[in-house]
C-alpha cells in the first residue's frame, strides 16, 4: 500500500434528462448511451482516481432530476463534500434549476462543500452553435458569484469530464498518513463489494486488495 | 438513521392534516377497495345466500359424483353473502373468502327466473350471456328476498344500455378468444388487440411449450368458473396466478385483479377522447414525458422502435390529462412501459390509473408523500420483523429507503429483470400494496448476512444489486440434493416473500401508514415551504417572519390546495384574495360596512385593481410570490414610492397621467383605505400626538416649575380622555382630507397631453389593417379630438404623477397616510391566527396612557420650551406638527442614508420635478394647510423645450 486513500462523497444534482447518470457513466465506464433510464431515486457508483500520488476514491450519488423528487434529495446530499449541478447547455430552464440547486446547498448542505457546475452537451453546440440556450459568459458569472467551479461537458463525446473530477479532487483536502490506518481493514471488503456491480474498476480493486 | 427522523421538524399545520386525515373509511368504501369496483359503485342491498354454478361446456368432469342419477348436473353450494351494487352482484363465500368470491357486472346476465325449489323459500335462476347458470337460493325471510329481487330487477333494467355493448367488449378479451378458438372451435377468429409483446415478443426466455401448458390450465379454468365480467375466483385461481400468468394472457388476469377491466368497459372511449380533445395541447407534464420516452425499458426492443413510442406516449399524456394533480413521474414511464408489453393502450391506460389510485397511492404525486410514506411504514417493518438487521443498518448510518424506494416507485421494475418483475406484478395486482412490502422484506431477509457485512449504503446497494442481476441462479448451489439446487434465488425469494411475510396484511399497511401519515405530511410541509420561500422573489420591505407568514396565510386561504398531498391549484382566485387581503389589512377587514352596498363596491374595485395589478401573468390568477412582490410595495417606508404606486393602480394605460374618471375612482380608493380612521376604528399618528400634547399640557398646567426643574414627573393618575371628541375631530379631518383631495385634483388638472394620444393613434393605425372606412372613422375622430384641445374649453383635463404627490402632500392627514398609516395598516405578522384584533381601538387609547415615559418626555420638553420662550402663543397644531416631526423620526428609525431599497428611476425624476426643487421640504412639514402653487412657468417652459428639442 503505497498511497492513502481519500473518499470523497459526491452528488449530482439538476433537472431531469441533462445527462447526471451520462456523465457519471462516462467518468466510471468511460462509456455513453443514447437512451439511459431516468434515475429513480437515486444510483450510486464509485470511482477511483490517482491525483498527485494520492487515490481518491469516489463515492458517487446521482439523483433523479424530476422536481418532485426534490424532496428527497437532502437524503443524498446530507454529508456531501461535493457536489455537481448539472445542466443542459440547450436548456434554459435546466440552468434556472441549477440556481435552485445552488442556492439549496449554500443552504441546507454540508458548510465547506465544494461545488461544480456543469453544462453539460456541448457536443451539440458544434453542428450548431445556435442551440446554445445558456451563454458561458453567464454561467462564468454565476460560478463566480458563488465561488463554484465551472465546467462545460459533453458525456457523450467525453469532453471535459474528467477534468471536473479531478477539479473536485484537487479542491479536497487530501488525507494524510494519519487516516490511512481508519482505511485498512475495512475497505478491502468494502470495494471487493462495491466491485461486484463495478466491473470497471476490477484492476484498481487487486491492488487495493494487496495491502 | 431514518431519513425521516432527521428532518423532522414540528410545524405550524397540525389542524389542517388532521383535517386531510381519515383513518375510517365507510363500508362502501371498504367494500370498493376489497373487490376493485369503481367509484360509483356502492352496496344497494345485500342478503345472504347459497348458491350454485353450472357452466354449459359441459363439464366433463371426471368427477362422476357430479351428476345425480337422473343425469342432472350436480355443483358445488356456497353459502355467503351476496351484494348488489348498481353494476354488479358480488357474492363471497362465508366461511372461506378464497374459495369463492363472484363478481359479475350485470349486463351480463340474460335472464333471470324464478325457480322451483324444494327446500328454499325463494330461489332465481340467472343464465349469464356466456350460458353460465347461477342459482341463487335466498336464506330468510320472504319480502327481504323480495326486497332485494325488485332492486335487482331496477339494477337489470338500469343496465341494459351496458348490455348492448357487452359483445364488443367481450370480444376483446383473451379469454373469449381461448374458448371461441377452443369450444365454438371457430377457425376465422384472431386474437384479440394486446400488448406489444404480442409483435416484440415477450420478455425472458420464450419456452413455448411452458406457455401452452399453462394458458390450458386458464382455458380449463374458465370454462369452469367463468371469465372476464362474469368470473368466480377460487383457490385455483390464486395457484395459476402464483406459479406466474403466460405471457399471452397476462393482460387480461392483470386488468381483472385490478378492477380496470371494469373502468374500461364503464367508460367506452373514453381514453380515445381524451387524446383526441388534447391533441396538440402542451404542458408540462407533456414535456416530462417527451423526455422519458425513449427511456423506458430501453431493453425491451419495442421501445426502440416508432410504435412502442407512441403507444407510451398516447398512455402517460392521456393520464396526465385525466389526472393533473399527478400529471406525470418519472418511474411511470417504466411502470406504464411495462403493462403495454402485455396490454392494449385502452387497457394499459385504465390499469395504469387503478395502479395509481389504489395499488400505490399517492406514489406519483407532485410531492411523492405516497413513497415518502410507505417508505417510513417499510422501515417500521423492518424495525418489527428483522431486529438484528434494523440495529445494524441504524449503527451503521445506512438509510434504508435509499435502498428500498427505488423497489416501490418502479415496482421493482428497475431492479429486477423483466421477467421477474412481471411476476412480482401478477402477485401484486392480486394481493394489493402488501405484495411490494413483502418482497422488498424478503429481499433484505434473504441477504441477511451479507447485509450484515456492510458498511455504507454503498455496499448495502452493490449487495442487493448483485443479489437481483443473479436471480435466475440456484439458491443453494452447494446441495448436494439435485431438487433443492433447482430451486432459483427466484423462488426462493417468493417462498420468502409469501410464506414467511405473510403475516403483513393489508390492515396493517393501513394501520401504519394512519399512524406515520401526520409526521410525513408536516416534513413534506415545511419541505416545500423552506423550497418556496428560497425562490421567492428580492423583495425589500419584508422580513423572513413577515415572509414565512405571508406564505403561511396565503396557502390557508386556498382550501381547494393540499400542500402536503400536492392536489388542487396553488394559485389564488379574486374571492380568495378578498379573504387573503381582510386577514392582514385593517380596510380590508370584514365588517359592517360591508353591508352597505356603496361600500362594499368601494372595496371590491378597490381590491380588484390591486389583484390585476399583482397578477404577473395575466392569467386571473395569483401566486405566491405575485402577493409577496405586490404586498412588498405597499409597505414601501417611501413616502414617493408609496404615492407613485398608488397613482400607478389607476393609470391603466402607463401614460403618467389620469383623467376625470381616473381621479374620482382614486378618490373612492382613498376613502376606502382610510375607513377605518374615518369611522374612529383606529387612531393615527397626529390624533396620538393631540392626545398627548393634550395631557402634557395639562400637567404642565398643574405642575409647579420647581418640581419641574428637578426632573421628576410623574404622571398625574387619574388622566381621562375624552375619546369621543378626538374621534370627531379624526372623522372631521380625514373627511376635509378627502374634499381637498378631489377640490384640488381638478383645481390643478392640466389639459390632457393630446401629443400623446396622437402617436396612440398613429401607432394602431399602422398595426391594423382595418378597412378603410373604418380609418377615415379614426381620422374623424382624432380630427375632433385635435380640435378639442385647441379651441374647445371643456377638453378633457388630466393630472400627472407629479400634481398627485402634490395634492397628497398639501394635505397633512393624507401625507401622513402614505408615509405610514397606510404602512401601518397592514399587518403582515398577524393574519395567521387571526383574531386578536376587535379591541384594536381601546387599546389604542390605553396604550397611549400607558405609555407614561414617553408622554413624560413630552412634558419635559413642553416645560424646557415654556422655560426658555415664553411666547406660547403657538397654536396647538403647531406644537403637533413638531412633534410629529421628531416621533416620526425617532420611532420610525427610517434610515435616510441607506438606498439599497430605493429605485434609482425615483431619484431620477425628483431632479426632474422642478417644483420640487423649489419648495422647501422642511417649510412643509411646518404648515398644516399648504397652498399649492401651480406649476411655476418656468417649469412648463422647461417641458415644453423638451419636447421641442425632441421634435
Ligand atoms: N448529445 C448529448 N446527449 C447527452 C449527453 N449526456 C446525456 N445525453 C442524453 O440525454 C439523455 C438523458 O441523459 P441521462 O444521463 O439519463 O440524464 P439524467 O440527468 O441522469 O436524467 P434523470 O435521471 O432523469 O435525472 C439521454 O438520452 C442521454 O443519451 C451529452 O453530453 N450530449
Ligand atoms: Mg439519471
Amino acid at each position: 500500500m503505497s498511497n492513502p486513500i481519500t473518499s470523497i462523497k459526491l452528488v449530482l444534482l439538476g433537472e431531469a434528462a441533462v445527462g447526471k447518470s451520462s456523465i457519471v457513466l462516462r467518468f466510471v465506464s468511460n462509456d455513453f448511451s443514447e437512451n439511459k433510464e431516468p434515475t429513480i431515486g437515486a444510483a450510486f457508483l464509485t470511482q477511483r482516481v490517482n491525483i498527485n500520488d494520492h487515490t481518491v476514491k469516489f463515492e458517487i450519488w446521482d439523483t433523479a432530476g424530476q422536481e418532485r423528487f426534490a424532496s428527497l434529495a437532502p437524503m443524498y446530499y446530507r454529508n456531501a463534500q461535493a457536489a455537481l449541478v448539472v445542466y443542459d447547455v440547450t436548456k434554459p430552464q435546466s440552468f434556472i434549476k441549477a440556481r435552485h440547486w445552488v442556492k439549496e446547498l449554500h443552504e441546507q448542505a454540508s458548510k465547506n462543500i465544494i461545488i461544480a457546475l456543469v453544462g453539460n452537451k456541448i457536443d451539440i453546440l458544434e453542428d450548431n452553435e445556435n442551440e446554445r440556450k445558456v451563454a458561458r459568459e453567464e454561467a462564468e458569472k454565476l460560478a463566480e458569484e458563488e465561488g463554484l467551479l465551472f465546467f462545460e461537458t459533453s458525456a457523450k463525446t467525453g469532453t471535459n469530464i474528467s477534468e471536473v473530477f479531478l477539479g473536485i479532487g484537487e479542491k479536497i483536502p487530501l488525507k494524510g498518513l494519519e487516516d490511512e490506518h481508519n482505511n485498512n481493514g475495512l475497505n478491502v471488503t468494502e470495494d471487493q463489494r462495491i466491485n461486484l456491480a463495478n466491473t470497471a474498476n476490477a484492476s484498481e480493486n487487486a491492488s487495493a486488495c494487496s495491502c | 438513521m431514518s431519513f425521516f427522523s432527521s428532518i423532522r421538524q414540528k410545524a405550524p399545520f397540525l389542524e389542517r392534516i388532521a383535517e386531510s386525515f381519515t383513518p375510517t373509511m365507510s363500508r362502501d368504501e371498504k367494500f370498493r377497495l376489497q373487490y376493485k369496483l369503481p367509484d360509483d359503485e356502492h352496496i344497494i342491498d345485500d342478503t345472504n345466500t347459497d348458491i350454485t354454478f353450472t357452466t354449459p361446456y359441459g363439464t366433463n368432469h371426471k368427477d362422476k359424483r357430479r351428476k345425480d342419477e337422473n343425469g342432472n348436473q350436480l355443483a358445488y353450494v356456497f353459502s355467503g353473502k351476496l351484494f348488489l351494487t348498481p353494476h354488479f352482484l358480488v357474492f363471497r363465500d362465508a366461511f372461506d373468502q378464497s374459495s369463492c368470491v363472484m363478481i359479475l357486472n350485470i349486463s351480463t346476465i340474460k335472464r333471470v327466473e324464478r325457480s322451483p325449489s324444494l327446500s328454499y323459500a325463494f330461489a332465481l335462476l340467472v343464465t349469464l350471456y356466456s350460458g353460465t347458470q347461477i342459482l341463487i337460493q335466498f336464506i330468510g325471510l320472504r319480502n327481504r328476498s323480495e326486497q332485494f329481487c325488485e332492486k335487482l330487477k331496477d339494477m337489470l333494467k338500469h343496465n341494459i344500455p351496458n348490455a348492448k355493448r357487452l359483445p364488443m367488449f367481450i370480444e376483446s378479451c383473451y379469454s373469449n378468444f381461448l374458448i371461441e378458438k377452443n369450444i365454438l372451435r371457430k377457425t376465422d377468429i384472431v386474437a384479440p388487440k394486446a400488448g406489444l409483446g404480442q409483435h416484440f415478443k415477450y420478455p425472458g426466455q420464450p419456452d413455448i411449450t411452458k406457455e401452452k401448458a399453462k394458458l390450458r390450465l386458464w382455458f380449463e379454468y374458465f370454462k369452469e368458473n367463468g371469465e372476464n365480467l362474469a368470473i368466480i375466483q377460487n383457490h385455483t385461481f390464486q395457484k395459476l396466478v402464483r406459479i406466474g400468468v403466460p405471457s399471452r394472457m397476462r393482460g387480461e388476469i392483470w386488468e381483472l385483479c385490478s378492477g380496470s377491466m371494469y373502468l374500461r368497459f364503464s367508460h367506452p372511449g373514453e381514453y380515445q377522447k381524451l387524446l383526441d380533445d388534447n391533441r396538440d395541447k402542451t404542458s408540462q407534464a407533456i414535456d416530462e414525458i417527451e423526455k422519458d420516452l425513449k427511456r423506458s425499458l430501453p431493453e425491451y426492443s419495442a421501445y426502440q422502435t416508432p410504435e412502442g413510442i407512441q403507444r407510451l406516449r398516447n398512455v402517460l399524456t392521456a393520464y396526465s390529462w385525466m389526472n393533473p394533480d399527478v400529471g406525470y413521474c418519472q418511474a411511470m414511464n417504466i411502470v406504464c412501459a411495462g403493462l403495454l408489453i402485455y396490454m392494449s393502450e385502452e387497457q394499459a391506460f385504465w390499469c395504469l390509473s387503478n395502479l395509481c389510485d389504489i395499488y400505490a397511492p399517492g406514489y406519483y404525486s407532485k410531492t411523492m408523500y405516497g413513497t415518502l410514506l410507505d417508505q417510513r411504514v417499510f422501515e417500521s417493518f423492518v424495525e418489527d420483523k428483522m431486529p438484528v438487521l434494523n440495529d445494524y443498518i441504524v449503527e451503521h448510518d445506512i438509510q434504508l429507503s435509499v435502498i428500498s424506494l427505488p423497489w416501490f416507485l418502479s415496482l421493482f421494475y428497475t431492479s429486477m429483470p423483466l421477467e421477474y418483475a412481471v411476476r412480482i406484478m401478477d402477485i401484486f395486482f392480486m394481493n394489493g400494496p402488501k405484495t411490494l412490502f413483502q418482497v422488498a422484506l424478503a429481499v433484505l431477509k434473504v441477504n441477511g448476512d451479507d447485509i450484515l457485512q456492510a458498511d455504507d449504503d454503498g455496499m448495502f446497494i452493490a449487495i442487493v444489486k448483485h443479489y437481483f442481476q443473479t436471480l435466475h441462479e440456484s439458491a443453494h448451489p452447494d446441495s448436494p440434493d439435485l431438487k433443492y439446487r433447482q430451486i432459483t434465488k427466484f423462488q426462493e425469494l417468493l417462498v420468502t416473500a409469501f410464506k414467511e411475510f405473510s403475516v403483513i396484511t393489508e390492515d396493517m399497511i393501513i394501520h401504519e401508514r394512519n399512524k406515520y401519515k401526520k409526521t410525513i405530511f408536516e416534513n413534506i410541509e415545511t419541505f416545500v415551504k423552506k423550497t418556496q420561500m428560497r425562490r421567492m422573489p428580492k423583495t425589500f420591505n419584508l422580513s423572513d417572519k413577515e415572509l414565512s407568514n405571508i406564505y403561511d396565510v396565503f396557502y390557508q386561504s386556498i382550501e381547494t390546495h393540499k400542500i402536503s398531498l400536492g392536489t388542487g391549484s396553488s394559485n389564488m382566485t379574486f374571492d380568495v384574495f378578498l379573504q387573503f387581503m381582510g386577514k392582514f389589512c385593517d380596510w380590508a377587514k370584514p365588517s359592517k360596512n360591508d353591508d352597505d352596498p356603496v361600500f362594499k363596491k368601494q372595496k371590491q374595485t378597490f381590491l380588484k385593481k390591486l389583484f390585476n395589478n399583482w397578477d404577473s401573468s395575466k392569467v386571473g390568477e395569483l401566486t405566491v410570490n405575485d402577493v409577496v412582490l405586490g404586498l412588498d410595495k405597499m409597505v414601501t417606508p417611501d413616502l414617493l414610492e408609496a404615492m407613485n404606486y398608488f397613482f400607478s393602480l389607476y393609470d391603466d394605460d402607463k401614460d403618467g397621467q389620469l383623467q376625470k374618471d381616473g381621479v374620482l375612482q382614486m378618490s373612492e380608493g382613498l376613502l376606502l383605505l382610510t375607513t377605518p380612521w374615518k369611522t374612529g376604528k383606529f387612531v393615527d399618528l397626529l390624533t396620538k400626538k393631540a392626545i398627548e400634547d393634550d395631557i402634557a399640557d395639562e400637567i404642565v398646567k398643574e405642575t409647579s416649575i420647581d418640581q419641574q426643574a428637578s426632573g421628576s414627573i410623574e404622571l398625574p393618575s387619574g388622566v381621562t380622555i375624552d375619546e369621543e371628541k378626538y374621534k370627531a375631530q379624526q372623522s372631521e379631518r380625514y373627511l376635509k382630507a378627502a374634499s381637498n383631495f378631489l377640490q384640488r385634483c381638478f383645481e390643478y388638472a392640466e389639459p390632457l397631453q393630446i401629443d400623446r394620444q396622437v402617436d396612440l393613434l398613429d401607432l394602431s393605425d399602422d398595426n391594423d389593417d382595418k378597412p378603410d372606412e373604418a380609418k377615415e372613422a379614426r381620422k374623424k375622430k382624432f380630427a375632433t379630438i385635435v380640435a378639442n384641445a385647441a379651441l374647445d374649453p371643456t377638453r378633457p383635463t388630466a393630472i400627472d404623477l407629479a400634481t398627485f404627490r402634490m395634492v397628497i402632500l398639501a394635505d397633512e392627514t393624507y401625507e401622513l397616510f402614505f408615509s405610514t398609516t397606510l404602512r401601518d395598516s397592514i399587518h403582515l405578522e398577524e393574519g395567521a391566527n387571526d383574531s386578536g384584533n376587535n379591541q384594536v381601538l381601546k387599546s389604542m387609547f390605553d396604550g397611549i396612557i400607558a405609555d407614561g415615559r414617553r408622554v413624560a418626555e413630552r412634558v419635559r420638553r413642553r416645560v424646557d420650551s415654556v422655560a426658555t420662550n415664553k411666547s406660547r402663543a403657538d397654536s396647538i397644531e403647531t406644537n403637533t406638527n413638531e412633534s410629529i416631526h421628531t416621533t416620526d423620526t425617532n420611532s420610525k428609525m427610517i434610515d435616510l442614508d441607506d438606498f439599497t431599497t430605493d429605485h434609482l428611476e425615483e431619484h431620477e425624476e425628483l431632479l426632474n420635478n422642478s417644483w420640487e426643487d423649489m419648495d422647501d421640504s422642511a417649510e412643509q412639514n411646518a404648515r398644516q394647510e399648504r397652498k399649492i402653487e401651480p406649476m411655476s412657468p418656468s417649469a412648463s417652459e422647461k417641458q415644453k423645450d423638451l419636447i421641442e428639442f425632441e421634435a
